[in-house]
């Protein structure tokens, strides 16, 4: 039984959740408050998975009870439902929530992205893993990358374009961004999975609040330098994307699974990132583990955290209101056999480019590329090296850091 | 000999128009140095005349001297002659540009004599006064025609006189035939020698546009805020249309399930009819009452309906308050129904209040239309509203939960339609009252507040209306501003 906690200071608001929300009655226990104060009673009592919230209440507001609750529950997922359209309310509120929905919201939707939450919620059994990650607003940007982009936006001819073309660069920042575009945040809830394009859909004087103001990207601080170059990390995350988007063009998937097929590519180790930022000493152990036993990295990591790189990052883009379609490419990019679905997807895109990509794969020891040519089968493919073959430009081109979408470092 | 003493004559008259312009020039380059930039090369040609004044002194000497030899040096008066009409067409040249430059001042000009008689009136003083320089010129400056404030003027013209120091004085408003005006002006001594005082030279610049473009941006102001409370419409219209869509569609929902027991019951009905066996229908009946749980529905089919037709209500009431609310203003006074332009304006920015404030009206049903510019008295209410509720906030803070209280009332009392607005909120500080309606003046930080609401709405019911504004607070208590609006518009002219 998942338990969900809605908060409204109108309780018709309530009366219609519950009255939409009742067939789901089996699975879901939904409790209501009609205020904050009531809502951190509720909460202190008992153990909520999900907390729906609207925003302006008297008293506290959305935005105060959620800042609460990432303090007090950290893994209970937040989510703000509310009928605001002013543009520096919503800013305001981006800090402590994970998901936005505005009003008014389709009861299909809310269903929808309720039941995803629940789904992401499996992929990460490890409680303290899922609140370290709970927490996490935003990622830890290369420090001279983010010196460029306040630069830049501080600057008073600062360009979009270029703006655009730093974020590109930078995995912390592409995840935030892409984020904030694909949910419905700015009322653009769209598909859209070049972080450039993201940054011209947000326009310059939004990015400037969020960077300056909201303080979204933040940079490592130099003196815990990564186990890892980031920036390889950042190299051969382009490079899975850019050939994830081939292979799935070459395996005629939809348009939207072409997109989903890149951006979890440049996203599918972004778990590695936030185990780098969050928990370094682990990192440093998984390393040891690699290297002692000379098992992949994943393995290593099941030792030493009981869970993987994919899992991790996938739980935070799930949380954070990414597409299913999207999470569960990252999360089962090393063992797609684990995926309760092996349709052809942007996963069989991601995992193949993975794979091909391995050699420069900072994190990984075993250099040497096989398939799990049973969960291949099971998609339908049985010629790989074909298809490989006629996808090998764009992996050539991703290693020269050439890619159709002009990302330069 | 006449031609030579005829010249003479002409070059002194010369010199001393040069000496005069000189002295006018060195007041008018001290103020003007900066605003005239284009005119950079203006001291060089100041140096020219004086040098060439030099020429024409020196010349003369020698001419004397030279005279005294008479006849012998016929031939050489001949040509010095020559020369004399040489520097004479130079001399005029050099006054001809130093008119050029002084008229070409985008400045107001107006050079008076010790005596007080206005000596120079240029072109621009023409333009903006409207008042040609024949009618002024020879005229005492005390007794101009421009329509100012002219006993501050004339005692600052005086003390110039007097006390022989520069004065400035900004925003003078002046009116004139179609439009006022307003400008800065700059009142210097012309002084000969540090004691020898010569006259004044007032310099004026015309900032008309300039304020008019500053109101421009109060406007331009003035409809942020109605963006802002557009957003606040849009959350009031969105949070019911969040409720109707749910209940619409657990409506459609339980339409199903009691259309699928209705199938039931009409078989059942016709097993009855028939005579046939209904023992397995009735439990079919039962298993499904349970399955969809009829009571609940029952139970909750008429809320639903009921909250349905209350939210469409809430829409439609915000909706239409917003489309008479921002009803076109027209520019002329109309009869307004001051009660239901309260209401209205209390709907639209229901929003800005209802977190911090309940608002209760007392409204004298018994008020007539009274004579106003609706979309302006919509603006004046709806500062004071938004004043209330920000004076609660203050009072009782953001996070306490509980709720001030703000009281809207009109009263018919003699001549005079009276509202007035009340709240217990912060109250306004002795130490600030003087100021309230200055504009600009606030107290509260960027964002919330500009410091216009109270300036215009005194325009508005003062200036345009001929009403009064009143009000009383006490620290801690709160605060009642009170709005009198002529019934009769007798105000026009004044
Ligand atoms: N009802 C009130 N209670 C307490 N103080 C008030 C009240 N109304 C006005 N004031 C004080 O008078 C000041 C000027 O008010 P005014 O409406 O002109 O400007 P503002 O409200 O600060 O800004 P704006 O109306 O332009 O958004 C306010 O900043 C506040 O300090
Ligand atoms: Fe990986
Ligand atoms: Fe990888
Ligand atoms: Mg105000």
């Amino acid at each position: 039984m998942r338990r969900i906690l809605f908060v409204d200071d109108e309780p018709m608001v309530l009366d219609g959740l519950r009255r939409t929300l009742r067939t789901m009655g089996k699975e879901w226990q939904m409790e209501y408050a009609t205020s904050g104060r009531e809502a951190l009673e509720i909460l202190a009592a008992r153990v909520f998975d999900v907390l729906v919230t609207d925003m302006r209440m008297p008293g506290m507001d959305g935005c105060q009870l959620l800042n609460h609750v990432r303090e007090l529950y950290p893994h209970t997922v937040r989510i703000i439902l509310s009928g605001q359209s002013d543009k520096e309310e919503l800013l305001k509120s981006i800090e402590p929530v994970h998901l936005y929905l505005s009003k008014p919201c389709d009861a299909e939707i809310l269903k929808a992205t309720l039941a995803r939450t629940f789904a992401v919620r499996h992929l990460l059994e490890n409680d303290s893993l899922a609140e370290v990650i709970s927490k996490i607003q935003s990622l830890p940007s290369l420090p001279s990358l983010y010196y460029e982009i306040i630069d830049e936006i501080r600057s008073a001819d600062g360009s979009l374009a270029r703006v655009g073309d730093i974020i590109s660069k930078d995995l912390g920042m592409s995840a935030k961004i892409l984020q904030l575009v694909n949910s419905s945040f700015f009322g653009l809830a769209t598909h859209i999975s070049s972080p450039a394009k993201a940054v011209s859909l947000l326009g310059l004087e939004t990015i400037k609040a969020l960077v300056l103001g909201i303080k979204i990207f933040s940079g490592f601080s130099s003196s815990d330098l990564p186990c890892y170059s980031i920036a390889t990390l950042w190299d051969h995350s382009l490079a899975t994307a850019c050939l994830a988007r081939e292979i799935a063009r070459h395996l005629n998937l939809t348009q939207d699974e072409i997109e989903d097929s890149f951006l979890a590519g440049l996203l599918h180790d972004i778990g590695k990132l936030i185990l780098l930022d969050r928990l370094p000493e682990a990192c440093g152990k998984i390393a040891e583990v690699a290297s002692s036993t000379e098992c992949p990295v994943s393995q290593a990591e099941k030792k030493v955290l009981g869970t993987t790189h994919g899992r991790i990052g996938a739980y935070l883009l799930g949380i954070w209101g990414f597409s299913e379609s999207v999470v569960n490419a990252v999360a089962f990019h090393h063992c797609p056999g684990e995926c309760p679905n092996d349709a052809l997807s942007a996963l069989t895109a991601v995992y193949l480019a993975n794979q091909c990509q391995g050699k420069n794969d900072p994190g990984n020891i075993n250099k040497t590329v096989n398939f799990d040519l049973d969960y291949l089968s099971k998609s339908g493919i049985d010629r790989i090296e074909e298809l490989l073959l006629t996808c090998s430009d764009p992996c050539r081109l991703g290693e020269n850091g050439g890619c159709e979408d002009s990302f330069r470092r | 000999m006449n031609r030579v003493e005829e010249l003479e004559n002409r070059v002194k008259v010369l010199e001393s128009k040069l000496h005069k312009e000189e002295k006018v020039r060195r007041v008018l380059m001290d103020r003007v140095e900066n605003s005239v930039a284009s005119t950079g090369n203006s001291f060089g040609l100041f140096e020219n005349n004086v040098l060439l004044q030099k020429n024409v002194e020196q010349r003369t000497r020698e001419l004397k001297s030279l005279l005294m030899e008479k006849e012998e040096v016929n031939r050489k008066l001949l040509h010095e002659i020559e020369e004399r009409g040489k520097a004479e067409i130079e001399v005029s040249s050099a006054h001809r540009k130093i008119e050029a430059l002084v008229s070409s001042i985008p400045l107001i000009m107006i050079e008076v004599s010790n005596e007080g008689i206005i000596k120079r009136w240029n072109a621009v003083a023409e333009k903006v006064f409207q008042i040609e320089s024949s009618e002024v010129l020879g005229m005492e400056i005390y007794k101009c025609p421009i329509r100012w404030d002219k006993d501050k003027i004339n005692e600052l013209l005086r003390r110039c006189c007097s006390e022989g120091i520069a004065m400035t004085l900004k925003a003078v408003k002046f009116a004139r035939t179609n439009t006022d005006g307003v400008l800065d002006l700059t009142i210097s001594p012309i002084m000969e020698s540090s004691l020898n005082f010569s006259g004044l030279i007032i310099l004026g610049a015309d900032t008309t546009e300039h304020v008019l473009l500053e109101r421009q941006l109060a406007q331009a102001q003035k409809l942020e805020s109605i963006g802002q409370l557009a957003a606040g419409i849009a959350h009031e219209i969105n949070t019911p249309a969040q409720f109707v869509g749910d209940n619409a569609r657990f409506l459609d929902e339980s339409f199903g399930d009691l259309e699928r027991i209705l199938l039931l019951h009409d078989r059942l009905l016709d097993s009855l009819k028939a005579g046939s066996p209904t023992d397995d229908l009735v439990k079919s009946i039962e298993e499904m009452e349970n399955e969809i749980d009829l009571d609940f529905i029952r139970k909750d089919i008429p809320n639903a309906i009921k909250q349905s037709i209350e939210g469409i209500g809430r829409i439609n009431k915000i909706v239409r308050s917003m489309k008479e609310f921002s009803h076109p203003g027209t520019d002329e006074k109309t009869g307004v129904d001051i009660n239901r332009a309260i209401e209205n304006t209390i709907n639209v920015a229901r929003n800005e209040w209802k977190y911090v404030a309940e608002v209760a009206t007392d409204l004298d049903t018994g008020m007539p239309l009274v004579p106003c510019l609706p979309g302006e008295i919509n603006q004046v209410i709806l500062n004071m509203l938004i004043n209330a509720a920000h004076a609660i906030a203050e009072k009782f803070g953001k996070a306490s939960g509980s709720k001030g209280v703000i009281t809207i009332a009109t009263r018919l009392n003699g001549e005079f339609a009276e509202i007035s607005i009340k709240d217990n909120g912060a109250g306004i500080p002795e130490e600030i009252r003087s100021r309230i309606f200055d504009p600009f003046f606030t107290t509260k930080e960027v964002g919330r507040g500009t410091g216009q609401g109270l300036a215009i709405s005194h325009s508005v019911i003062v200036g345009k209306h001929g009403g009064a504004i009143t009000f009383e607070s006490e620290v801690g208590q709160g605060a009642i501003f009170v709005l009198k609006l002529p019934l009769r518009d007798g105000m026009e002219s004044s």
